[in-house]
């Protein structure tokens, strides 16, 4: 039994390691302004003096630390030879996608380092002007910002042209900046003369070891830290792990629920085959089971908690707030009015599913020999069906738990919405809207963790309950 | 006259027209394919069903077809005239006119009729302009958005199956045909196609990355796109010459088997172990530029497995047919074996596939419509008026009538599966 249990386990972990791969690519393509919504404000917009110029880069790079956005992005790098290393130092993304733009055109990384921090070194020298020359400054300095963000061989020459107009029409900036200035073009210059575009078509495989995005964010998740979010600015465990307990509250319930309905159900139906009770459960399965759960959620929402139609026999969808350090006991006795209808909608369509999968797993059993025997040596009825038939039918059910489950929480996403359940679905919606990156593809890995545990669950109640399965399939 | 007659007896006793008349046995399944066409037609013609612009008008003795003069207009025939996307059609004096049988357009707001249900009474010209099931809160008629809504989730069907079917089938058949010992391909030939392959991805892809996006800002994306695809494809061909003539050196002739099916039934498993509506929705959030068309193409892209599977599980058991052993005798080759032969006779059940996966998909979209994710501002879908029922509880149509219609769409491409499953399997017997 152990080895089975080991056996399965291992051939679970590759797939769990592709969708952690597949997530995290999709999280690296998400809008990327993550630092500065993270910052509530760009930090590099109210610098006025090299200090501040200091402590907003500063600022930055501490935030890009907390998002675990400051190593590269994953084991190695697959780029022509022209691109450093070293690139995923240059925070900004702006910035960096400049780079990248200068390098693809002049492949001269040394050369293109020196003019990046030329603009810098220009950029604190004009902040660190007195006072009273600062105002005189303004065109020359917003025209060196803008530098940041050109990659033009034209605009950036335009840039500079506006910047010696700017130093013209002020004289008294002359001294200080004119050598920064002349600096800064023969710096471009020397990247343009200097060009290596012979490098750019060379291919290069950087190693970047395990100090990288990708690591940090693996091992931190399966060690339960899930990254911070960035609109909440907390620790995303802090937000999904109640928001998981109330998906498992609903889903769990709900699932009991079908399976106390559904067996009995189908169990009845393949004993009297082809009766009308068997005929109409099985429709009425076939009906349920296309009924849009969406649809049924909002249909009870509107009909049975509005007081007009005067069918209001349930509470409406929750729009309370619970105060996060009530005892779980309490956050349930306070919900539960507001989980039957939700409840309701995630049992109907499993109860559909899974009457249907008794009733076939059920006839089948009762054709076996074995059940003729039963009833030949003269055993009651109800001893055959129960004792002799529907243990024997149970096997093929327990499996269900593994293919419900996941199609439950994906449904639940809907329910949550409509009734305002503060599950995984409501939480990855409201994530969605805020672009809160990290929750977002918390929730997907976790979804994607919860299938695969339940697929590992049914398998080895399977072995259980059946020995000889674990050497066929093993 | 005989020989016509037998003719005729022996088109019927086709196999596909066997099919077709199985299919219509069952009365459920014939219901279900005339519900089907109705909302086809409904698909095709709704902008002229539902539409406040008329259909022909005479005004000051010029006939107009302003139906037809918006086609055209959307498509691009006409020039833009600003008296035409003005004109208030509505209030107009004709001499003579036609209006479509519901005279609204899905966005056309009657500030008169807001939240107007069905038997409340609307204030309006004549039982004509009538809102026969209801109005939202701006006053829009959702029988107009309801046949707005059925062109969207019929071309959900239409396009996320045509994807996942094209998908699914070609890597079901290779799985299922060629199983993971079945493909032997020359290794020497392998190591030098991964190596091209790499190369032509480096030299066509990464290194024209700059040329590419500078390009795409232009707007001249196109040309260099096909310029670095035919350099891709360049490096590729000139690999397999260098193969062909190396494969002729005897050290050289090592034959590797590839594992194709263990590829691709690990590919389905890690597509199914993410709950299929939580990675639809993040990859909605991430590529969607809230059009209705990526949706549509990302369900197809996630869609494909059970085809796969399913096609997978059919040539499994065709290719140990007695059949393809003797076509292999004869010599023919995998290709012809695979295409002519084995994959005919595995469509036709692929068909239940499909219909199931049509009920699947339009059923996804409208929970993601409904969700509010991925559908523009101006997108009318079923799930997206359905929706609107949780601002305005004592609007009771908005939550029936948009709901079953997506209840009768599932539900008939539900049935038509089930019926194409008993035909098929009477077929077998």
């Amino acid at each position: 039994m152990f080895s089975y249990l080991i056996k399965r386990l291992f051939l679970f972990v590759p797939t769990l390691i592709v969708v952690s791969m597949l997530s995290f690519g999709l999280s690296r393509m998400a809008p990327s302004s993550q630092v500065v919504d993270y910052l509530q404000q760009d930090p590099f917009s109210i610098v006025s003096t090299p200090n501040e110029l200091l402590i907003a880069e500063k600022k930055y790079k501490d935030a890009a630390k907390v998002l675990n956005l400051d190593k590269p992005a994953f084991y190695f790098t697959i780029t022509s030879a022209a691109f450093p290393d070293t690139l995923y130092k240059i925070l900004l993304p702006e910035r960096k996608s400049v780079l990248e733009k200068l390098i693809a055109q002049y492949g001269n990384w040394p050369e293109i380092k020196a003019y990046y921090s030329a603009i810098r070194t220009l950029e604190l020298q004009v902040l660190g002007l007195p006072d009273s020359l600062k105002g005189a400054a303004i065109d020359f300095k917003l025209n060196l910002r803008d530098l940041y963000k050109a990659h033009h061989d034209g605009t950036i020459l335009a840039h500079f042209e506006r910047m010696e107009n700017a130093m013209a029409a002020q004289p008294k900036l002359e001294p200080s900046l004119s050598m920064g200035l002349m600096d800064l073009k023969n710096r471009f210059e020397k990247v343009k003369s200097h060009a290596t575009t012979g490098k750019l078509k060379v291919p290069a495989f950087q190693w970047h070891g395990f100090n990288n995005q990708y690591h940090h964010w693996l091992t931190q998740f399966v060690k339960g830290n899930f990254g911070t979010s960035i609109a909440r600015r907390r620790p995303v465990t802090d937000i999904v792990s109640p928001a998981l307990l109330w998906t498992l509250v609903l889903n769990v319930s709900a699932i009991l629920l079908a399976f106390l309905i559904a067996v009995p159900l189908g169990v009845w139906s393949a004993v009297k085959k082809g009766s009308r009770f068997d005929k109409n459960s099985s429709l009425v399965a076939f009906m349920l089971y296309s009924l849009p759960t969406f649809w049924v959620g909002t249909m009870l929402l509107v009909f049975f908690t509005t007081k007009e139609y005067g069918m209001d026999f349930f509470t409406g969808a929750w729009l309370g707030h619970l105060p996060e350090e009530a005892s779980l006991w309490v956050k349930l006795k306070t919900m539960y009015p507001h989980l039957v209808l939700p409840i309701i909608c995630i049992t109907y369509p499993a109860v559909a599913f899974i009457a249907r999968q008794a009733r076939g797993s059920m006839s089948g059993v009762l054709k076996q020999e074995y059940i003729k025997t039963a009833r030949a040596k003269g055993l009651p009825e109800s001893k055959v069906i129960w004792k002799h038939g529907f243990r024997n039918a149970l096997f093929p059910l327990i499996t269900l738990v593994a293919s419900v489950l996941p199609a439950a929480i994906a449904g639940s996403v809907t329910i949550e919405m409509i009734y305002n359940i503060p599950g995984l679905g409501w939480t990855m919606l409201q994530s969605i809207n805020e672009q809160d990156w990290p929750i977002v593809f918390a929730i997907m890995m976790l979804g994607a963790v919860l299938t695969i545990a339940g697929i590992l669950l049914s398998d080895i109640l399977y072995a259980l309950a059946d020995p000889r399965v674990k050497f066929k399939r093993a | 006259m005989a020989k016509e007659e037998e003719h005729k007896v022996e088109a019927e006793n086709a196999p596909r027209y066997l099919l077709w008349r199985r299919l219509q046995q069952k009365r459920l399944t014939r219901w279900s394919l005339r519900v089907l066409y109705v909302l086809i037609f409904l698909a095709v013609f709704g902008g002229g069903i539902a539409n406040e612009k008329p259909l022909y008008c005479k005004i000051d003795g010029s006939s107009q077809f302003p139906v037809f003069h918006q086609i055209g207009l959307d498509l691009g025939l006409f020039p833009k005239s600003a008296t035409f996307i003005q004109m208030d059609w509505k209030n107009e004096t004709y001499d003579f006119v036609i209006f479509p049988p519901i005279p609204y357009s899905p966005k056309t707001t009657d500030i008169r009729n807001k939240y107007k249900g069905p038997f409340s009474k609307q204030n309006v010209k004549s039982l004509f302009y009538r809102h026969w099931l209801g109005t939202d809160r701006l006053g829009h008629d959702l029988l107009a958005g309801m046949i707005a809504g059925t062109r969207v989730a019929m071309l959900v069907g239409l396009i996320s199956m045509s994807i996942a079917a094209a998908i699914g089938i070609l890597l079901g058949a290779l799985a299922g045909y060629f199983g993971d010992d079945r493909l032997s391909v020359n290794l020497t030939g392998l190591i030098i196609n991964l190596i091209a392959l790499f190369f032509a991805w480096f030299f066509s892809f990464k290194v024209r990355w700059y040329a590419l996006s500078e390009a795409g800002n232009q707007g001249r994306l196109g040309g260099e796109f096909l310029k670095s695809l035919a350099m891709f494809i360049g490096i590729l061909l000139l690999a397999n010459v260098l193969v062909y003539f190396i494969k002729k050196w005897p050290l050289a002739k090592k034959q590797v088997a590839l594992p194709l099916d263990l590829l691709i039934m690990r590919a389905i498993e890690v597509l199914n172990s993410i709950p299929g509506l939580l990675l639809l929705l993040a990859l909605v959030a991430v590529f969607a530029k809230s059009s209705i068309i990526y949706v549509m193409v990302i369900i197809g892209f996630i869609r494909w497995p059970s085809i796969a599977r399913f096609l997978r599980a059919e040539l499994l058991r065709i290719r140990d047919l007695g059949y393809i052993e003797a076509g292999r005798a004869l010599g023919f080759s995998d290709r012809r074996l695979l295409f002519k032969h084995a994959l005919p006779n595995a469509i036709a059940p692929v068909l239940i596939t499909i219909a199931f996966g049509m009920a699947s998909a339009v059923l996804l979209e409208s929970a993601l419509s409904f969700l509010g994710i991925g559908v523009g501002e101006d997108g009318i879908t079923w799930g997206r008026l359905l929706s609107d029922a949780r601002d305005n509880h004592l609007a009771w149509w908005l939550a029936i009538f948009p709901g079953g219609a997506i209840f009768v769409t599932v539900t008939i491409f539900n049935l038509i599966g089930e019926g194409l499953t008993e035909a098929l399997g009477a077929e077998g017997e």
